[in-house]
């Protein structure tokens, strides 16, 4: 029987130089190059894999059935927490409303408050978070397992490419399924806000609606279920390729899925960061 | 015919060093070499699942790291892969496992009956009932069960070339003795093209037309199994007494 050793990082070629002896300056330059170097390797990585998905999808060559099912998987998966997490959201903002503006400001202004914050951010983004943790994080630990249990080079063994059969529906679906999760979540979460200002100050239904209709614009639906496609077709693009680079067994498929997680997670509150300076000017 | 020329690999370290190896139309050439040698790794840049450092491999002349996908795709699609631990899609029934093997133009024309036939013809061939596995998931069968239906995946597509990585390793005797009946008639009756990496060496000398031994990242030895037989060469001679000493343990073991 013969026992391998894997020794994980110390075996690259790198650990076998010398460190001591190198100015620190060189050391730092080194570690920025390969920082750079990681970065650039990611995005051409990632763009492959959404061409291949485009290219997949306008040749006609995804299957129907598989996006429908991935659909599913993904509204089933998620839809109760996005409910819960979207009604919380409301009562939250509700209350701190409710804190701040009393004596000043007139009450209905915590209409306006609530449905703006919940439709212009909470609802994308604490949807698109809890995505990841449902379902990106699933995509990930699923592909890399294929990866590292071969089930990948089967699939192209058999002249199938992975990211036409796995990658392709799981993208498209994801771009489907969470703008409506968004929708389901500013709608659920403007109703748990309207009810808390009603039971804790006492706000009508009617005087809230008015502070929302007040600043409203039908604008920002768009942009609040456009942040949803955005979202739902990054997070499956990072997901499946973090899962299609995974390697190191069952650790791998750890260390990859959560290094998915946090890619996942920076990737929505960048892009999160950088949607109003285009589109609210 | 199926070349490979001057492949070089490392991962690290370097496992492949330079190998270049002919394989003719028809022929099954035995692969040997000591576990680590990088026979597995060899065996994947075939088909290009992996891309080596330096070097070419080409089948029917058409390189597989200098082609376009869709060209790529299409000789993969000639080709069956036996993987080492079966590789099977471990979220599918062993019918939806072994009907991926049809490629994926071929699935569309034919109608749910004659996919059905093709998948049970092909996994009686190893050996398997189908009514007793065609639902089932590969996690409800044995090791070597699994290996089976891996075989039956590769070879339900009726493929042109065959690249087997130990596909009687954990199997017993008997249906040891299935497969390599198997791989010598696919051979032989439809000339299919089959490179086997084994370690099973009397086995290999039984069904295969040339055998090649992997040392050191290159080809050692290559001939006919006579050839093999006779060699001088002292690593094929150490091979050819281990393999002996074991078959006197068993004899022994059985005495
Ligand atoms: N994907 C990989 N990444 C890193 N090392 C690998 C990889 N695949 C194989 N190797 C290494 O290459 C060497 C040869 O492996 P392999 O081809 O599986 O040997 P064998 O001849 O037993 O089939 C081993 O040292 C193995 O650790
Ligand atoms: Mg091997």
């Amino acid at each position: 029987m013969q026992v391998e050793l894997d020794m994980g990082e110390g075996r690259s070629s790198e650990a076998l130089l010398p460190k001591v002896g190198r100015p620190l300056a060189v050391r730092w330059l080194g570690a920025l190059g390969r920082g750079a170097e990681g970065v650039a390797r990611h995005a051409g990585e990632l763009s492959l894999i959404v061409w291949g998905a485009l290219t997949a999808l306008f040749t006609g060559r995804v299957s129907f059935r598989q996006v429908v099912r991935e659909m599913y998987s993904m509204g089933v998966q998620s839809l109760p927490i996005v409910l819960l997490t979207g009604i919380l959201s409301g009562v939250v903002t509700s209350q701190q409303g409710g804190y701040q503006f009393t004596g000043s400001v007139p009450l209905y202004v915590v209409g306006s408050v609530v449905v703006s914050s919940i439709v212009l951010e909470l609802g994308p983004v604490l949807t698109a978070v809890v995505f990841i943790g449902r379902v990106g994080a699933r995509i990930t630990a699923e592909l890399g397992t294929m990866k590292v249990s071969e089930q990948i080079d089967a699939l192209e063994s058999l002249g199938r490419d992975p990211v036409r059969t796995l990658g392709a529906p799981r993208i498209i679906a994801g771009t489907l399924v969470l703008p409506m999760l968004v929708a389901f979540a500013n709608l659920i979460g403007i109703a748990g806000g309207m009810l808390t200002a009603e039971a804790t100050l006492g706000l009508g239904r009617e005087t809230f609606l008015y502070g929302a209709r007040l600043f409203f614009h039908a604008f920002d639906i768009y942009y609040s279920v456009g942040k949803g496609m955005v979202f739902g077709f990054i997070i499956p693009v990072i997901a499946v390729h973090m899962g299609l680079r995974t390697y190191g067994g069952a650790e791998g498929v750890g260390r990859a899925t959560t290094t998915s997680v946090v890619y996942m997670i920076l990737a929505v509150l960048i892009l999160d960061a950088t949607f109003p300076m285009i589109f609210l000017r | 015919m199926l070349e490979y020329l001057n492949v070089y690999k490392s991962f690290d370290v370097p496992v492949l060093s330079g190998v270049s190896l002919t394989v003719a139309p028809g022929e099954t050439m035995a692969i040997i070499g000591h576990s680590g040698t990088g026979k597995s790794v060899l065996l994947k840049t075939t088909i290009g699942l992996i891309t080596p450092d330096y070097g070419d491999v080409r089948i029917e002349g058409e390189s597989i790291f200098h082609s376009n996908q869709n060209t790529i795709e299409r000789i993969r699609r000639k080709a069956g892969y036996v993987f080492q631990n079966a590789a099977l899609f471990d979220s599918m029934t062993v019918f939806e496992n072994v009907s991926t093997g049809i490629p994926e133009e071929q699935l569309g024309s034919l109608r749910f009956r004659e996919v059905l036939k093709r998948v049970a013809e092909a996994l009686e061939l190893v050996n398997l009932d189908p009514r007793a596995v065609l639902s089932k998931l590969p996690a409800e069968l044995s090791g070597g069960m699994r290996k089976r239906v891996g075989l039956a995946r590769a070879i339900v597509g009726r493929p042109e070339i065959l690249l087997y990585d130990e596909p009687v390793t954990g199997l017993d005797p008997v249906n040891a003795a299935i497969v390599h009946q198997l791989i010598e008639r696919l051979g032989r009756e439809l000339g299919v093209t089959s490179i086997v990496v084994t370690h099973d060496i009397e086995g290999a000398l039984l069904i295969s037309d040339h055998v090649a031994m992997l040392d050191a990242g290159r080809i050692r030895f290559v001939g006919t199994p006579d050839e093999f037989r006779v060699s001088d060469d002292v690593l094929v001679r150490a091979f050819l007494e281990r393999d002996a000493m074991t078959i006197s343990d068993r004899v022994l073991e059985v005495v």
